[in-house]
C-alpha cells in the first residue's frame, strides 16, 4: 500500500501584527508526521482549535508551510508551479462542515457542479456535461431534476450532498472532509456518512475525515490520527485505537463520550480533570492537563513511536502506557 | 428573475409608491420636449424668458406654474429639470458606484498595504464634510454643471468603497470562495463570479437611495451658485432665485408660494421616491427572499 498523501515533520505557523503591531508568529503544526494510504479513510480527531482544519488546509495548498514536507501523489507541494498544482488540484478535493456557507447562494446547482469543469476545461460538450451533471446528482442521491435550483431550496443533509457532488466532479484521487456531518442533525448525520462510505469504496477514494466525534470516526475510519496542540499523539488501526488508547489524552477524549446504557454511564469513573499552568511549557504538550504527568518521564522530548501493537504509534513518553479500561469501555 | 422583482415591488405599497414617483418622473424626463417644447432645441435646458420683469407671477394659463424671478417659466423649468435631474444622480451614482467599487474591492482583496493605503485615502475624503468638500472642489473647478458633477462624484465615492470593502471581507473567507479556490479557480473568477456577486447588493441598494440624495446635494450647490447657472431648468437654481420671495409680499407670506413649492415639491416626490424603491430593493435583493 503506497501512500498518497506523505506528511513529514510539517510546522506551520501563522505571523499577526501588522504596521503598527509586532509581528507575532502562532504556532499551529508543530512537525506533523501522517500519511493517507491508497484507499483507506484516515479519521483526524481532536479538539477545536487543535490545527485539524489548517492541517486539511495546507494538503490542499490553501495555506503556505514553513518548514517540513508535504507531498501529494509524490509531489512536494512547494515545489509545484501554478500550472502543475493546478493540475495536482484535480485529484484532491475538499468537502466543507456547514453546508450552509459552502455553496455559493447565488448559483443554481447546475453552475456549482459545473464549475470545476469550467475551471479546468473539461467535459465542454453540452451533452457530455448534461449526462455527467446527472450522473453526479444521481451518485448523491439527489433528484437529477433539481438542478436548476437553488442552494436555498435545499436541505442541509441535501446541501451536503451537493457539496460532496462537486468534490467528485473531477474524479480525485483524495477526499478531505472537513467535519462534513458535524452541522447536521443527528438523523441526517447517518446518511451523510453512508453515502461517504459507500462512495469511497465505490469509487476507491482516499479520505481524510477530520472529526471530533469518536463515534463518527468509529463508523467510517480504517485508521484514526488523535491530535492535540497541533501535534499528532497518537494514531493507529481504528479499532485498536478505540479499545486500547495508548495516549492519555486520547483515553480522556473516549472517556468523554456518553455511554448509551445509562447504568453503565452512571458508574464509569470519569478522567480526573486539570489544568496546571505551571507545566504549561513541558516538552509534553499535554503535561498541563495530563493526570499521569511524572517529572521524571515526561520531561523530554517526545515522538510518536510504534506501540506493541502493529501500526499504532503513540507520543507518550511513559509507554507502554496502562491504560483503565473502566472510564472509557466502549 | 425580473418579474418576480417587479412582483415584489408593486406588492408593497411603500415601494409601489416610490415605484410609481420614479417612474412618472422618468416620463416626465422622457416625454419633456412634448411637454414642454423647447424654443432652442440646442439648449433645451435653458428656460425661456418672457420679460425681465423681477416680480414672480402666479399661476395662469400661460404658464401653469407660473413664473419665478425674472419671468422664467416655472412648468418648463420642472419639466426640464427633471431630465437633469436623472442625469444628474445617474451619472454621479453611476461613477461614484465604480470609483468605490474598484477601490473597495481591490483594498479588501488584496489586503495588507495596499488595504491600508486605499482605506486611509477613503478615511482623508470622509473626514471633510461632504457638502463642503463638494462646495471646494465645485468651486475651484468653476461654477459649470459638468463640474459640479465631477465634484459630487468626488465625494460619493467613499461611502461605496468602504461599503464594498466591508462585504468583500466578509465573503472572501466564506466556504464556497475557500472550495472554489480549492478547485483551482484564480483571482478574476473568484472576485467576479463569487465574491462580487454576494457582496455588491448592499452598494446597490445604497446607490438606488443616493440618487435622490445625490440630487438633493447637487440642488444645494446650485442653490449656491456652485452649479448650475441662472436661467438653466435645475431645481436647486429655480429654488435659488425663489430666495428673495420666500417671505412673501409685506402682507401676505404666501403671496410667491408657488416659487417655492413647485421646485421644492419636485425635489421632495423625486427623492422620496427614490428612497421608498431604495427600501423595497433592499427586501428584494436580499437572496434569503428570493
Amino acid at each position: 500500500m503506497s501512500a498518497l498523501v506523505e506528511i513529514k515533520n510539517l510546522t506551520k505557523s501563522y505571523r499577526k501584527g501588522g504596521w503598527f503591531a509586532k509581528a507575532q508568529d502562532k504556532t499551529i503544526l508543530r512537525k506533523v508526521t501522517i500519511s493517507l494510504r491508497e484507499h483507506e479513510i484516515l479519521g483526524l480527531v481532536g479538539e477545536s482549535g487543535c490545527g485539524k482544519t489548517t492541517l486539511a488546509k495546507v494538503i490542499l495548498g490553501l495555506e503556505p508551510y514553513q518548514s517540513g514536507s508535504v507531498q501529494v501523489l509524490k509531489q512536494e507541494l512547494n515545489k509545484l508551479n501554478k500550472a502543475q498544482f493546478q493540475y495536482l488540484r484535480r485529484d484532491m478535493q475538499v468537502v466543507f462542515q456547514d453546508p450552509y456557507s459552502s455553496l455559493d447562494p447565488r448559483m443554481t446547482v447546475k453552475q456549482i457542479l459545473s464549475e470545476p469543469w469550467d475551471i479546468h476545461g473539461l467535459h465542454k460538450d453540452k451533452t457530455i456535461r448534461e449526462e455527467k451533471l446527472k450522473e453526479l446528482m444521481q451518485a448523491v442521491g439527489l433528484d437529477p431534476a433539481h438542478l436548476h435550483r437553488y442552494p436555498h431550496e435545499f436541505s442541509g443533509g441535501q446541501r451536503q450532498r451537493i457539496a460532496i457532488a462537486r468534490a467528485l466532479a473531477l474524479a480525485p484521487k483524495i477526499l478531505v472532509a472537513d467535519e462534513p456531518v458535524s452541522a447536521l442533525d443527528v438523523s441526517v448525520q447517518a446518511q451523510i456518512l453512508n453515502l461517504l462510505k459507500e462512495i469511497s469504496r465505490q469509487r476507491g477514494l482516499s479520505v481524510l475525515f477530520i472529526s471530533h466525534d469518536f463515534g463518527v470516526a468509529r463508523f467510517l475510519c480504517d485508521r484514526i490520527a488523535v491530535m492535540y496542540q497541533g501535534k499528532i499523539v497518537e494514531c493507529g488501526p481504528a479499532e485498536k485505537l478505540l479499545k486500547n488508547p495508548q495516549h492519555p489524552y486520547t483515553e480522556a477524549l473516549l472517556s468523554a463520550v456518553p455511554l448509551p446504557d445509562p447504568n453503565l454511564q452512571k458508574n464509569r469513573e470519569p478522567v480526573p480533570t486539570k489544568y496546571d499552568l505551571s507545566l504549561a511549557e513541558s516538552l509534553c504538550p499535554y503535561a498541563a492537563r495530563c493526570h499521569y504527568y511524572n517529572v521524571q518521564v515526561c520531561e523530554q522530548p517526545s515522538a510518536l513511536t510504534e506501540t506493541k501493537e502493529k501500526g499504532h504509534q503513540c507520543a507518550c513518553t511513559r509507554l507502554p502506557f496502562q491504560n483503565d479500561k473502566s472510564r472509557y469501555a466502549v | 428573475m425580473n418579474n418576480r422583482i417587479f412582483k415584489r415591488i408593486v406588492k408593497n405599497k411603500a415601494s409601489l409608491t416610490g415605484f410609481v414617483l420614479v417612474a412618472c418622473f422618468a416620463l416626465v424626463a422622457l416625454l419633456a420636449p412634448v411637454l414642454a417644447p423647447a424654443d432652442n432645441p440646442r439648449d433645451p435646458y435653458q428656460i425661456p424668458q418672457h420679460s425681465y420683469e423681477m416680480t414672480p407671477q402666479p399661476p395662469s394659463a400661460q404658464h401653469w406654474f407660473g413664473t419665478t424671478e425674472q419671468q422664467y417659466d416655472l412648468y418648463y423649468g420642472v419639466i426640464w429639470g427633471t431630465r437633469l435631474a436623472f442625469k444628474v444622480g445617474i451619472t454621479v451614482t453611476f461613477f461614484a458606484f465604480l470609483i468605490g467599487l474598484f477601490l473597495g474591492s481591490a483594498a479588501a482583496y488584496f489586503g495588507g498595504k495596499t488595504d491600508e493605503l486605499i482605506m486611509r485615502f477613503t478615511d482623508v475624503i470622509f473626514a471633510i464634510p461632504s457638502l463642503v468638500l463638494a462646495m471646494v472642489i465645485a468651486a475651484m473647478l468653476g461654477p459649470d454643471l459638468n463640474n459640479m458633477m465631477i465634484a459630487l462624484t468626488a465625494v460619493a465615492w467613499p461611502s461605496y468603497a468602504r461599503l464594498v470593502r466591508g462585504d468583500v471581507l466578509s465573503v472572501k473567507n466564506r466556504d464556497f470562495v475557500i472550495a472554489s479556490k480549492a478547485l483551482g479557480a484564480r483571482g478574476p473568477r473568484l472576485l467576479l463570479k463569487h465574491i462580487l456577486p454576494n457582496s455588491i447588493y448592499p452598494s446597490v441598494v445604497v446607490a438606488s437611495l443616493d440618487i435622490g440624495y445625490i440630487v438633493l446635494t447637487a440642488a444645494s450647490l446650485s442653490f449656491l451658485g456652485l452649479g448650475a447657472q441662472a436661467g438653466t431648468a435645475d431645481w436647486g437654481q429655480l429654488i435659488a432665485m425663489a430666495r428673495n420671495w420666500v417671505l412673501g409680499d409685506g402682507t401676505n407670506t404666501f403671496a410667491y408660494w408657488y416659487t417655492v413649492v413647485v421646485p421644492g415639491g419636485a425635489i421632495f416626490l423625486f427623492v422620496l421616491g427614490w428612497n421608498l424603491l431604495g427600501d423595497g430593493f433592499r427586501d428584494i435583493l436580499d437572496p434569503r427572499q428570493g
